[in-house]
């Protein structure tokens, strides 16, 4: 078999084609890659990367050049699309990622309040801008740009308690605000892809099936990503589902992406089962990543292999803490051809 | 007029069929009719509660179901409660809670007071992304028993290890007891940074608190 470049790789793992290796990546956004010891090297660090287009890029840059992952990928956590909306950020520290400090609707029916996400300023520009500076590299390196999902998005605007009781309460007037959600995703989804983005990423840590229930999580995570996706042009489209799926497995082969990633607790069998014709990506246990010695990460690499991961991923986002030698050995791991 | 079984039966009903919007009624004609509020709320808004409790894990009903059915609790606690004798509300355990600095995550947090309120505790809920200082200065003000912390980012854990320490630094480590959860956090975890329990799901919290407390005159039966 020929030797693929990490754009190749992934591109044809991702619709299941056969690979000479899996490739392995870690999508940013909510399933945060970084972490200290690779922001004090890159002398690129949070929260000016969080900010700064050429300090955002020059991060992603530096990871993938120090044997890290396979790909770059931006931003580095899930307040982008929230605080272009009207959200107030806490831009956080070099350790902590950034947060925002109060939901700023009461209540779904307060749409009149939230500002369109405008992809010509604030931190949405930062994260375009970002992507055509890795795109101008002309590497062959993929890169990944990455969205909030549509219920998480939500569910920052408005409290996600008061949210999920809409959900159940009030569900004309929590749609009208899903539709919004999706409008504005798509809108800063095509700019990243329109900037150089090879692969949409979209992350739903709160509309999860543990959370919402399996009902909910068809009416609203599912209806509403799968808007998303469909207006989005491009060749890789993963979706990330947070914790346990048990309730959903039957909903997941909906999906209108061509991977799937989940949580360390799921198991590779029954997402293989579950999920027949998407490509399955995941699943390193991330505070394995971050405290665990670098050769339990081979380990924990080589499991993912053996049970037929297409992609190998992190789980989650990594902590901060995280040492570049455990990063180092998870690549190598999949970097070993058999 | 209904009997007070009949009414307790209806607060339970209420709280176990999210009835939010109607159990403030329900309740106000039970104390019309002159019942004790203890009994309302033991014997019927808690036990609707722990109804809701039941059917989650059964993975009946999920967490907005859960938020809808404490909703109803409070509602129908809002009413009852002004009609309690003095002792019978000034036994309870105090609890803090709260959200570590750094995380806005508070789901879980939230689902764990109303378990515990539900339980008979004394619920001082500090919110989310909590000052560390805040966990101190509230033990101090109100002599806790408890102190509950959670977060959902395993960036934010080093926290709870450092609120330990604070605890240490001001001499009152061995007044309170620390339990902490949230997604990334385990049992190895708690031991390490020396907490006292830690619990993977808002049901198993109150049992946790039961043990670490071990006793019943927390409750309200007191």
């Amino acid at each position: 078999m020929r030797m693929y470049n990490s754009k190749e790789r992934l591109l044809a793992a991702a619709k299941q084609q056969p690979v000479d290796r899996p490739p392995c990546i870690c999508p940013g956004g909510m399933m945060n890659m970084m972490f200290q010891e690779i922001m004090e090297q890159s002398n690129c660090s949070w929260p000016q990367a969080h900010l700064d287009a050429k300090k955002m890029a020059g991060l992603a840059f530096a990871l993938n050049q120090a044997g890290g992952f396979e790909n770059y990928g931006v931003p580095f956590c899930m307040t982008v699309e929230a605080e272009a909306m009207g959200a107030e950020v806490n831009m956080g520290n070099l350790l902590c990622e950034p947060h925002v400090v109060e939901s700023p609707l009461e209540s779904s029916a307060r749409i009149d309040l939230i500002k369109p996400l405008d992809i010509n300023s604030g931190r949405a520009k930062v994260v375009i801008d970002a992507i055509k500076i890795l795109k101008a590299k002309n590497t062959e390196v993929p890169i990944i740009g990455n969205l909030t999902g549509p219920v998480s998005t939500a569910g920052i605007l408005v409290d996600m308690s008061v949210l999920m009781k809409e959900f159940r309460k009030k569900p004309p007037q929590a749609e009208r605000l899903m539709e919004y959600m999706v409008d504005n995703l798509i809108a800063f989804g095509r700019a990243q892809i329109e900037a150089g983005a090879d692969a949409i990423c979209i992350s739903e840590p709160s509309g999860t099936g543990e959370i919402l229930g399996p009902q909910r999580f068809r009416d609203y995570t599912l209806r509403y990503v799968n808007a998303i996706m469909d207006e989005l042009d491009v060749p890789v489209k993963i979706v990330h589902i947070c914790g346990s799926l048990n309730s959903v497995y039957h909903i997941l082969p909906e999906f209108h992406c061509n991977v799937f990633s989940f949580d360390s607790l799921v198991s590779i069998a029954d997402i293989k089962e579950a999920l027949p014709d998407q490509a399955i990506m995941g699943n390193i246990n991330t505070h394995a990543l971050g405290t665990a010695s670098a050769s339990k990460i081979t380990q924990l690499a080589w499991s993912c292999r053996r049970k037929g991961i297409d992609i190998i991923a992190p789980a989650c986002g990594l902590p901060t803490t995280t040492p570049l030698a455990n990063i180092q050995a998870m690549v190598e791991a999949a970097q070993v051809m058999v | 007029m209904k009997n007070q079984e009949e009414l307790l039966v209806a607060l339970s009903d209420c709280v176990l069929n999210m009835e939010d919007e109607t159990v403030g009624e329900v309740a106000q004609e039970y104390i019309d009719n002159g019942y004790p509020a203890l009994d309302g709320i033991v014997n019927g808004l808690v036990v609707g509660m722990q109804g809701a409790a039941e059917l989650y894990e059964q993975e009946e009903y999920f967490i907005p179901e859960l938020l809808i059915c404490s909703d109803a609790m409070y509602n129908g606690l809002e009413v009852l409660r002004p009609h309690l004798d003095k002792c019978e509300s000034q036994k309870k355990k105090k609890i803090v809670i709260g959200v570590v600095e750094g995380d806005t995550h508070d789901i879980g947090k939230n689902l764990v007071r109303i378990m515990l309120e539900a339980a008979g505790y004394e619920m001082y809920d500090l919110g989310r992304d909590v000052v560390l200082q805040r966990f101190i200065d509230k033990t101090k003000e109100i002599d806790a028993d408890i102190i509950a912390m959670s977060t959902l980012m395993s960036t934010t854990m080093p926290a709870m290890g450092k609120v330990i320490e604070m605890l240490e630094a001001e001499g009152i480590r061995d007044r309170v007891k620390v339990i902490i959860g949230g997604a990334p956090i385990s049992l190895a975890f708690a031991q390490k940074i020396g907490a006292d329990g830690y619990s993977a799901s808002a049901v198993e919290a109150v049992k946790l608190v039961d043990r670490l407390l071990a006793t019943e005159t927390s409750k309200f039966e007191a």
